[in-house]
């Protein structure tokens, strides 16, 4: 974005009504963290949605999209961590007449940058959420993760939207997603003007996707925590995309989780994989990736073992009840879909698999 | 052979007016106003027109290899299963998955209970029942054939062998065969090895959010409301019944309209008699007691198999407390901890009339 552009009088963009609906047509949709990837499948959903006129792509980098001349899609180059990001974004989506506004800027995977990742996604969200309170759009999604209810033992089997935000006692990866979901929840407390929803996804897996958890899957050699064998949920990339679509449409509001078809044990899902379990106790577990965490030889911080010991599973009623959306694929079809095995293949039995 | 070149073609290492070869400083035109802080203003993604001098990397090459390395890096790579398909080792990978996927099956309930699994410690279950306790069971006709229902049972023993029968029982000898979920206290459910186990053959970690969500299911529900004050009492204090927790089954019932089915369980106490227990070394280990048996910790890990003590299971009168009080009822405190010990009366006398029948704890 260019510094020259005038800023629009704040006074003048406070005399609005309190809360616009969107109109049938002609919407104009911002995409924060649009390379991620449910930035991207929803630039590409939403582009072929007549209702939408026009996308802003906000990122520091292009989205692999193809490049057409008549495309609905216009870059804008946006970095959340600069320090007055916010006027300059509230100054472009008020221009630009934005009515919904999808904050997707987060990380999939942790990183050793965990100041830079702190600017991007706590103090990132604030940006966003400041410009938000400026302009008003009707309509404000914002993309979340289950992890931020913590893995605990007194976690009961399927945590409800209501359940607490424990986060991690020393994980600043899912400590910023916990805080930036709390300023999602304040800001929709006290500007009614917006629909506010947080959308919680399960850890996604499929073919395309790359988040920590395909990361760790992919490994031939896994850890597992001795004598633990916690229930694992996933959603299936195309499911997930196809839930923020929705999200955007609709007007709900609140928390959502968005989570799979089923639960498997962690020990099934690596059997499932033909993965080779490495049993290790906890304590020296944690230790050792402590070690290799501090020296950055590995890139998954000694936190995140914690998901392997206890349960962190989420119940996807309410955004079945209130967004219509039902988890298409089943546990087992997702990960036949990430480990690139088609149904037809082997669609009944994986052990007779010959991929 | 040099006279073969074309004379204008550039030799390698020549100078190149793009490429500055020592003393840059004075090469590039204006260097004191580069790095003054201002971003770079070249667009992202337009790298194209800067050339590159390296041999044999012309532009067409350096576009293809960041085409591969964009396919690449928008592709999971699945490691195993590329270099599966380059060695000739398919056969150890599909046997080290067979033998991975044995005894568990690809398919959970929404609580972790695996059929396969089940199936497979069914008949350890079996020669404890039949053989081994010798469990003698009446009054299976109170339990309800279908839908949602809450057996109340007292507690006894180290490990948990009377919720084990009591899901056994129902299945072999109830005419509708039906499962039932025992809630296990987190004592036993966050155990090692054996947390796990119970949770693939059928356990769910007691908690109100659990019992809840099983009984909205029109699931059989097994409680313990003694917990781990019913698991840690003494042999001295055997078939006491102590306190029904907060009255959180009372609560559920109310709630669900399920009814309550009083369970009395006897001969646990005997199979694992807990002479004493060591608390001050437990805690620092993650569990409520270390127990004293007269085999365990003597025999090790072998010490927590249970003596072979004769047991009797008996299932009471269903109780429907919802169609007495209703569900508004389950918020008055006073009520619900009455109703929580007059079932915990009722289970205590059907305890007492149990013990005075029979002839002896082992035969």
């Amino acid at each position: 974005m260019s510094q020259d552009r005038p800023s629009v009088n704040a006074s003048e963009r406070r005399d609005r009504p309190a809360r616009r609906s969107r109109p049938a047509e002609g919407r104009v949709a911002a995409i924060t963290g649009a390379c991620t990837f449910l930035g991207t499948e929803l630039c590409r959903r939403l582009e072929e949605d007549r209702r939408y006129a026009k996308i802003l792509v906000l990122d520091v980098r292009q989205p692999p999209l193809p490049a057409d001349p008549d495309s609905k899609l216009i870059f804008y180059s946006v970095d959340l961590t600069q320090p007055t990001v916010d006027d300059e974004l509230a100054t472009l989506l008020d221009r630009e007449g934005v009515d919904t506004v999808v904050h997707g800027a987060f990380l999939s995977h942790p990183t050793h940058a965990q100041e830079w990742a702190h600017e991007l996604e706590d103090v990132g969200t604030m940006h966003v959420l400041n410009a938000c309170a400026e302009v008003r759009p009707p309509r404000l999604v914002m993309v979340s993760t289950t992890m931020i209810y913590g893995a605990h033992p007194q976690n009961p089997n399927f945590l409800t939207e209501a359940a607490e935000l424990r986060g991690h006692r020393d994980s600043r990866f899912v400590n910023d997603k916990v805080r930036a979901e709390k300023q999602a929840l304040r800001f929709a407390r006290d500007n009614p003007a917006t629909a506010v929803a947080t959308l919680r996804f399960a850890p996604m897996l499929g073919p395309t996707v790359s988040n920590m958890f395909t990361r760790l899957l992919s490994r031939q050699f896994l850890p597992v925590m001795m004598g633990h064998d916690p229930l694992l949920q996933f959603v299936h990339e195309q499911d997930a995309a196809w839930a923020l679509k929705l999200a955007v449409d609709s007007d709900a509001e609140g928390p959502f989780n968005i989570v799979g078809k089923g639960v498997l044990p962690y020990s099934t899902v690596l059997a499932m994989m033909g993965r080779v379990p490495l049993p290790m106790p906890y304590l020296a577990a944690r230790q050792l990736l402590k070690a290799l965490w501090a020296t950055q030889i590995v890139q998954s911080p000694p936190s995140l073992l914690d998901y392997l010991l206890y349960l962190c599973v989420a119940d996807g009623a309410r955004a079945r009840r209130e967004l219509g959306f039902a988890p298409r694929l089943s546990i087992k079809r997702t990960i036949h879909d990430f480990l690139g095995l088609a149904p037809e293949d082997d669609a009944t039995d994986v052990t007779r698999a010959t991929g | 052979m040099a006279h073969d070149d074309p004379p204008d073609a550039p030799e390698l290492g020549d100078d190149d007016p793009a490429v500055p070869d020592g003393g840059w400083s004075d090469a590039w035109p204006g260097d004191e106003d580069v790095f003054l802080g201002e971003e770079a203003s070249v667009p992202p993604g337009d790298y194209g027109s800067i050339p590159s001098t390296m041999p044999g990397h012309d532009i067409d090459d350096v576009e293809l290899r960041e085409l591969e390395r964009r396919i690449e890096s928008h592709r999971t790579p699945v490691y195993p299963l590329d270099a599966r398909r380059s060695m000739p080792m398919q056969f150890v990978w599909r046997r080290w998955r067979q033998l991975a996927m044995m005894g568990r099956s690809d398919v959970v309930d929404d609580f972790g209970r695996d059929p396969r699994a089940t199936a497979r410690w069914e008949p350890l279950l079996e020669l404890l029942y039949t053989r081994w306790f010798r469990v003698e069971t009446s009054g299976l006709e109170h339990v309800p054939g279908r839908g949602a229902a809450l057996l109340v049972a007292n507690h006894a023993g180290s490990l948990p062998y009377d919720s084990a029968m009591i899901v056994h029982a129902i299945r072999r000898d109830h005419p509708s065969r039906r499962d039932v979920r025992p809630l296990i206290e987190d004592a036993i459910f966050h155990l090692p090895w054996l947390g796990p186990l119970v949770n693939r053959i059928g356990g769910v970690r007691a908690s109100p959010d659990n019992a809840e969500r099983l009984l909205e299911r029109g699931e059989l529900v097994a409680v313990f409301p003694e917990g781990v004050k019913g698991m840690g009492k003494l042999f001295r204090d055997r078939y006491r019944l102590q306190r029904f927790g907060r009255g959180g089954f009372v609560k559920l019932a109310l709630r669900s309209g399920a009814p309550l089915v009083p369970v009395a369980v006897v001969g646990a106490e005997e199979a694992q008699p807990m002479l004493g227990k060591i608390t001050w070394f437990a805690r620092s280990v993650g569990i409520p007691y270390v127990p004293i048996t007269p085999l365990f910790p003597w025999l090790g890990p072998a010490g927590l198999l249970p003596l072979p003590s004769k047991w009797t299971l008996r299932f009471g009168e269903p109780i429907d407390l919802a169609k007495q009080y209703g569900p508004e009822a389950a918020d008055d405190r006073l009520l619900v901890n009455r109703l929580a010990d007059q079932v915990r009366a009722q289970i205590q006398q059907m305890v007492d009339d149990i013990r005075t029948q029979r002839r002896s704890a082992f035969r």
